[in-house]
């Protein structure tokens, strides 16, 4: 595992980070090297992809819950836009991350949730991720790529004071796409994101289309 | 000669004493306040008034806010984190806050412990009325995907209640947490925000702080301009500064012109270089006046200095009326024409502080502070003419022929024609006139008469307000209880009607301990309904898998917290943005609850009335009440210095000369007012203390004109130019931007035109004893 130098001097970059979401575009390029992948390198090969469909399966692992929560769906990436997230189970509940925040579908349209500090981070978070703001995302976290037998995995550790008496790490891990988002809180209570079933080829439904704006 | 060696001597040493005393009193930040909150009466009904006056004015008073805009959000926290650490060098901060940074272990045990003294009121009303819909919710939220992250475990708080409270207490302001950062953003006009707090050093009003302040402000302003940003400042130093900007450039425009005309006065009059002498007098003025005010004040007002510069215009007369004699009193010797004039002098240096006095009666220390210069500046400048001057002036040869005697010479002529007219006839005529004008009179007794802040400021203010929907006012209720629950108590019943009043429009918000913790029975109540909630009301939490144990001991915990006190809640890092609203009083303690946005107030009045234990504390709103009872105390106070200066008079003159002269003053004063009234200026309590001054000083030019020592054409001609040196101080003071000044020098402009225009009116009764008496004097002497 190493520790990137933040590229003072190289202009800023906005190109796409891989990280989880957007990294489900993945299954597109499948010839990694396995010895020598950089951040760069990472970020490009996940951008190559403009729109992802997939499902998901989120954890919560509460401490003093025996089993975990659990809540299941599907998503879709559009790189330029946002995130679609529907949840079928436990409810059904659709939700969307765009630039302006996260929001939920009501009867009435869609209402942004409130922005509490720490759900404002975690949304702008998800957007540093999903436009690829390197910039904004190690200016919160230090990001550390590594190599394992299989695939790669990108933690991100918090860098102030205040995010680490929330979060002690996120780590994402992928092989040929991101396959894995796991979220440590503090407080020992951990959220952990898999996403199967990457398709990269699927265009988006005119609902789709209209959810995210394109 | 011996007296007059040992009067230099003695008036040499008390210089050499003031100038030691100045040396001191500047040697460090100039004793110079600008701070426009210190021109408001200062007597407060009690201690504790005080201390809550204090505590609620030190933002106001000592913070500078600043937010640096961007649209790009990297950018904005880029150009805050630069601006932060340059201003963290500036001597004149002790802090210059960006970060926030909370120790959130203490927020988590704070939580925890208060759980249920915290709990907002509609939360916890929800709570009691509907406990399904409550953990329902609660059930959610555990199951929401983007669920907020809390400080407090899951387990730990099954209920969810620690989310309520934060959620509740987050601020009442648009501003958002950065947890990257912890700095406070807000994004408003497509634009991100970033709040900057300087919080100035004690003393922040010395005369320096405000400049540098601004300064500050205004480099940072092209710096972040030059990134594309945008800055926008606000606070009260910044007002302190424009105003000593004003003043400043007012007192050396006024004070320039003053002087200069002055000069060209004496100069055209006398027609001798020496003659400037009479400047000495002022510059002796200033200095005691200066020296005085800051021995008793501990500092000076610019508002002061800019009146007290006009003072020039009296004190240049002491030395001018006997250098005057000079026109006739042929051989001119400075001894003697001193000695011709002294009584009438040292008469006028008293009847004039007498009028100042009065001025230090008004419960405004800027009023006080101004009747103390005045009264040690005309002492100083009184002692200067009669003590250092004369010696200056031995030998001083008099032009053979002034310009201004001929003037003079011309209007006693004129004025001899004009007596044909029955004078009391034509006096009673003017009288008519002038109430006529008074009956037209109106009175503006509000804030606007004081300060004209800044548009360019305000309009700042506002903008800074609306993106960090923080609006501090100076308006806040006082809440006193016997315990520290009674004072909870009764600002909540308090907070209930200001809720509604929110809800109506017009207050923006309120800060009060209650928002913070409950009282103790809202506690205990609450913690008596969870023990008794009914036995499906867990469902939702079970069905997500809580083990039934955790839930019970959940309930078991939460019923057995103990009560939190103020105290308390004000000691943990949750309690900070209310810790300045608690005080500890002799009787007990007291609350304040502080507002966002200002409101009348006499809703606000309302709003407290038939609250026990709360009070509406206003300064600015209640200083229109004070203006006008001061007034009308001014008025009183002008009527007694009329009759006591009758008196004097009488006792001097006898009776009927005693009243002639005060009847140059007197009609001065009804004419002044009536010419106001016919113009539709309004009538203002610096109106008053104008024409207090106004009768202070006709009184002299009354007194000088009847005593007409060396002959009336020649008093005459010291009158005019006594009177064009007062036009030219006073009278320029019509032309300030200061509502205040301006009324001031309105008055005094206009009263002393009139009181000139009048005093030859006196003495012609006795004029040609007089003349006589006079005339026969240099050769006896």
């Amino acid at each position: 595992m190493m520790t990137t130098p933040r590229q003072a001097t190289s202009p800023r970059r906005r190109t796409l980070i891989a990280l989880g979401l957007a990294c489900l575009i993945g299954g597109a390029t499948s010839s990694l090297p396995a010895h020598a992948l950089d951040l760069d390198q990472l970020a490009a090969q996940l951008a190559s992809v403009p729109m992802v469909h997939g499902k998901f399966v989120q954890e919560k692992h509460l401490r003093g819950l025996p089993k975990p929560l659990l809540s299941e769906g599907r998503f879709v990436l559009a790189r330029a836009r946002g995130l679609l997230w529907l949840m079928d189970t436990p409810v059904k509940q659709d939700y969307r991350i765009v630039p302006t925040g996260i929001e939920q579908r009501t009867p009435d349209g869609w209402k942004a949730i409130r922005q509490q500090a720490g759900l404002a981070q975690q949304s702008r978070l998800f957007t540093a991720v999903l436009q690829g703001d390197r910039t904004a995302l190690e200016r919160d976290f230090t990001l550390s790529l590594g190599t394992p037998a299989t695939g790669w995995q990108l933690d991100l550790a918090p860098k102030s004071a205040m995010l680490k008496q929330i979060f002690t790490r996120i780590t994402i891990t992928g092989a040929q796409h991101v396959e894995r988002i796991e979220m440590s809180e503090t407080q020992g209570d951990r959220t952990v994101v898999r996403m199967m079933g990457n398709n990269a080829s699927q265009p988006a439904s005119p609902q789709e289309k209209e959810d995210l704006g394109l | 000669m011996v007296s007059e060696r040992l009067a230099l001597r003695a008036f040499l040493l008390l210089v050499v004493v003031m100038l030691a005393t100045a040396a001191w009193q500047w040697r460090g930040a100039a004793p110079v306040s600008a701070n426009l909150l210190e021109l408001l009466p200062d007597e407060m009904p009690s201690l504790v008034e005080q201390q809550a006056v204090t505590r609620i004015e030190e933002p106001l008073n000592r913070e500078l806010l600043v937010l640096v805009g961007h649209a790009d959000r990297d950018q904005v926290l880029k150009l805050a984190e630069t601006l932060q650490a340059q201003w963290a060098q500036q001597p004149i901060f002790d802090k210059v806050q960006w970060r926030f940074q909370p120790d959130l272990d203490a927020v988590r045990k704070q939580l925890l412990d208060g759980r249920l003294a915290y709990l907002p009121p509609a939360d916890a009303a929800q709570l009691i009325l509907d406990p399904h819909d409550f953990v329902h919710a609660r059930a959610s939220e555990l199951q929401n995907p983007f669920g907020a992250t809390s400080p407090v475990a899951a387990q730990d708080d099954w209920l969810g209640l620690s989310a309520r409270i934060l959620k509740g207490l987050i601020n009442p302001t648009r501003m958002q947490t950065d947890l990257g950062t912890g700095a406070l953003v807000s994004e408003y006009d497509g634009k991100y925000w970033t709040l900057l707090r300087g919080h100035t050093r004690v003393n922040a009003f010395d005369l320096q702080v405000p400049a540098q302040a601004a300064e500050l402000v205004r480099q940072a302003r092209s710096q972040v301009a030059a990134d594309k940003g945008e800055l926008l400042a606000t606070g009260g130093m910044l007002y302190a500064a424009a105003a000593s900007d004003q003043a400043t450039r007012e007192m050396s425009l006024m004070g320039s012109i003053a002087t200069a005309g002055s000069l060209f006065l004496l100069l055209g009059s006398f027609r001798r270089w020496r003659a400037v002498m009479v400047m000495i007098p002022v510059a002796a003025g200033v200095l005691s006046g200066v020296v005085v005010c800051v021995a008793i004040f501990g500092k000076i007002h610019v508002l002061t200095l800019v009146l007290g510069m006009s003072l020039t215009g009296v004190t240049i007369d002491y030395a001018m009326h006997y250098l005057s004699k000079s026109f006739t009193l042929r051989p001119w010797n400075v001894r003697r024409a001193l000695a011709l004039v002294l009584p009438g002098l040292t008469l006028s240096m008293l009847t004039s502080s007498l009028g100042y006095l009065t001025l230090a009666w008004a419960p405004f220390p800027a009023l006080r502070q101004i009747a103390i210069f005045s009264m040690a500046s005309l002492a100083g400048a009184y002692l200067c003419a009669v003590c250092l001057l004369p010696p200056l002036l031995k030998g001083f040869k008099p032009a053979g022929h002034s310009p201004l005697l001929d003037v003079a010479r011309f209007l006693v002529r004129s004025l001899r024609r004009i007596r044909r007219l029955r004078s009391y006839t034509s006096l009673a005529l003017l009288l008519l006139l002038g109430l006529g004008g008074i009956l037209m009179l109106h009175v503006q007794d509000d804030l606007r008469q004081w300060v004209a802040p800044s548009r360019a400021l305000q309009e700042e203010a506002r903008q800074v307000s609306v993106i960090t929907g923080y609006q501090p006012t100076s308006q806040f209720f006082l809440v006193t209880g016997a315990t520290e629950n009674e004072v909870l108590q009764r600002q909540a019943a308090l907070s209930a009607r200001l809720e509604r009043a929110r809800t109506a429009g017009g207050l923006q918000g309120y800060r009060s301990v209650d928002q913070l913790v409950s009282p103790v029975e809202r506690q205990q109540a609450l913690a008596a309904t969870l023990t008794t909630l009914p036995a499906d009301a867990m469902a939702p939490l079970a069905a997500l898998g809580v083990p039934d144990a955790s839930l019970h001991e959940e309930i078991a915990r939460l019923g057995a917290l103990p009560a939190v006190t103020p105290s308390q809640a004000l000691a943990g890092p949750l309690g900070e943005a209310w810790r300045p609203l608690w005080l500890q009083t002799p009787d007990g303690f007291a609350g304040l609850t502080s507002l966002q946005g200002r409101v009348g107030s006499a809703e606000l009045a309302a709003l407290a009335k038939d609250l026990p234990g709360v009070k509406l504390v206003d300064r600015l709103g209640s200083l229109s009440e004070l203006f006008s009872s001061t007034r009308q105390t001014a008025s009183w106070l002008m009527g007694a210095a009329c009759l006591v200066m009758g008196a004097l008079l009488c006792f001097y003159f006898g009776l009927r000369d005693g009243l002639h002269i005060l009847a140059v003053p007197v009609t001065s004063i009804v004419l002044t007012l009536g010419v106001l009234g016919y113009t539709g200026q309004p009538l203002t309590l610096f109106v008053l203390f104008g024409l207090i001054l106004v009768l202070t000083i006709g009184v002299d030019y009354a007194i000088f004109m009847f005593e007409s020592i060396s002959g009336r054409s020649t008093t005459l001609a010291g009158v005019i130019l006594d009177a064009g040196t007062t036009l030219l101080s006073f009278g320029l003071l019509a032309l300030s931007d200061t509502p205040a000044v301006r009324s001031f020098g309105l008055a005094v402009g206009l009263g002393i035109t009139f009181c000139f225009l009048l005093s030859p009116w006196t003495g012609q009764h006795h004029a040609r004893r007089a003349t006589a008496t006079v005339l026969a004097r240099p050769k006896t002497l």
